[in-house]
């Protein structure tokens, strides 16, 4: 009767505690898209460049999303549209951005 | 006279030379200095010659590698090898200037420049417009082929040798020309001095010798004094006569060395200056022993004049006047009006006066200075203010 419900337990509990606030607030939502997180880090990188510049920028379209300032093709965007402001803390965001940052920048990463 | 006028172009010649010697280091160091800044500019001219020729190749390089970071830029998630080139090695620095990465060997990069020499190699910096792999500064390196300097270096040493001996040739031209009125106002001068000098010394002999003569015993007391006053007079003005026949003339004098006692000379001159010594009422202490010197008589006797003919002239009435001379070692002092400490570096200098109530051109101890030099013999003094002065002089 224990064995039963403590294996679901575990597995509920550890993956509440390993998933980070990129993994929760990021990765969900674009899951279903065609184009990887990835594949958007370069389109962001390709335009803003540095790290510095890269957080802001991701930070200002997250927090006020805009056509305008999209890195996106148009036809991505007349397909799946704008995303929804984020509502997401400051710390969470920063969090959320860092670890995108971190997972994805080319620093080291060429041979 | 044919004797004096050799003199006269041999002093003259010395004087000029000095003048020109100073006046050739001086235009020499111009000369150079200038040689060097043209080197300088025509160096610098040459690299950037040199820089913008291997712009168009570097700049050739940095599109090609532009190219390539845009492939790996879109493929980056299944390719991630740096694209390289074997005529070049290149980095990528993002616009916080956060090195990406590299295969370039010098590690500092100037960002602010376009293309520049860093040791052995050339850098061209190539700002990007699209961020590929998040680069905003490409940097293309390749090897300095120091060719091109070494052909730089040849030129420039040929160019200034010639340029050195065209300005050197001038130059001399230049201070000859220069030199001459001073050459013939020099000569004037000289030859003024000296004949004046000269006209001075058959007078002068003849006060002296008619003094010497003179039956002091039929004289009235009042005359004696009047004429121990001009024997004075005439030793003053002998002493500086010799002073100044020494500086026009008998320094050019070959040196004639010989065994000189000098004890006896030294008595010799305190006799010579004693009427001026009884005038001052001064007392002479004398401490001699036997010692022999080989120096130039002349030379040793203008030295002991000077220091005895100060030590009087500048001590009070009824002072006291002492001479110590002992092997390897003379002392003279007085008890005169001293001289301030830090002035004493100074009294050796030639017209250097301390004291403008007595007479004279302040050339004495400049000679006696130059005398001891030449023999290589020290002096010292040591004086304090309204006390006296000692004069220690050791060979």
């Amino acid at each position: 009767m224990v064995k039963k419900f403590l294996l679901p337990i575990i597995v509920v509990m550890s993956w509440v505690i390993a998933e980070d606030a990129y993994e929760r607030h990021c990765v969900p939502c674009h899951a279903p898209l065609p184009t990887s997180l990835q594949r958007m880090f370069m389109n962001y990188l390709l335009v803003y460049g540095g790290e510095h510049n890269f957080k802001a920028a991701l930070k200002h379209y997250l927090r006020y999303p805009s056509k305008d300032i999209s890195v996106m093709p148009d036809l991505f965007i007349d397909n799946f549209g704008i995303k929804e402001k984020s509502t997401l803390s400051d710390k969470e965001l920063d969090e959320a951005i860092d670890i995108y940052w971190n997972k994805f920048k080319v620093f080291n990463k060429l041979k | 006279m044919l004797v004096l006028k050799n003199k006269v172009t041999s002093s003259l010649l010395k004087s000029e030379k000095k003048s020109l010697s100073r006046f050739l280091v001086l235009y020499t160091a111009m000369v150079i200095l200038m040689i060097m800044l043209l080197s300088v500019f025509y160096y610098q001219s040459q690299e950037k010659l040199m820089l913008a020729q291997e712009r168009a190749i570097l700049s050739k390089y940095a599109y090609i590698q532009t190219k390539r970071l845009k492939v790996l830029h879109h493929f980056f998630d299944e390719k991630t090898t740096y694209p390289r080139d074997p005529r070049f090695r290149s980095a990528i620095y993002d616009n916080e200037f956060a090195k990406i990465f590299s295969l370039i060997e010098e590690k500092n990069i100037y960002f602010d420049r376009e293309i520049y020499i860093a040791g052995n190699m050339i850098h061209f910096i190539e700002t990007l417009d699209n961020y590929y792999l998040g680069a905003r500064y490409l940097v293309i390196e390749v090897d300095n082929d120091t060719g091109w300097k070494t052909e730089l270096w040849k030129r420039i040493f040929g160019y200034g040798s010639v340029i050195f001996i065209f300005f050197m040739l001038f130059g001399f031209y230049l201070a000859k020309l220069f030199l001459k009125p001073m050459r013939d106002s020099i000569v004037l001068l000289d030859r003024f001095i000296k004949d004046t000098t000269h006209e001075l010394n058959a007078p002068l002999a003849a006060i002296l010798a008619n003094i010497e003569m003179m039956d002091m015993d039929v004289m009235a007391e009042k005359n004696k004094k009047r004429l121990a006053r001009i024997n004075i007079a005439a030793k003053t003005v002998s002493t500086l006569y010799q002073d100044l026949t020494y500086l026009t003339l008998e320094h050019e004098r070959r040196n004639e060395d010989e065994l000189v006692e000098i004890k006896p000379l030294l008595e010799d001159r305190i006799e010579y200056f004693n009427v001026w010594i009884q005038s001052k009422k001064l007392e002479c202490l004398m401490d001699m022993e036997d010692v022999a010197l080989v120096i130039d008589k002349r030379k040793v006797t203008r030295v002991i004049d000077n220091l005895i003919s100060n030590a009087i002239k500048y001590n009070q009435r009824g002072g006291t006047i002492g001479i110590e001379l002992r092997e390897g070692m003379l002392v003279v002092w007085d008890t005169g009006i001293g001289i301030e400490k830090e002035k004493i570096p100074f009294m050796f200098d030639r017209y250097m006066r301390f004291d403008e109530s007595e007479g004279g051109f302040g050339i004495g101890l400049s000679i006696v200075k130059k005398i001891l030099d030449e023999y290589h013999i020290s002096i010292e003094v040591e004086s304090e203010i309204k006390k006296g002065t000692r004069i220690i002089i050791k060979w």
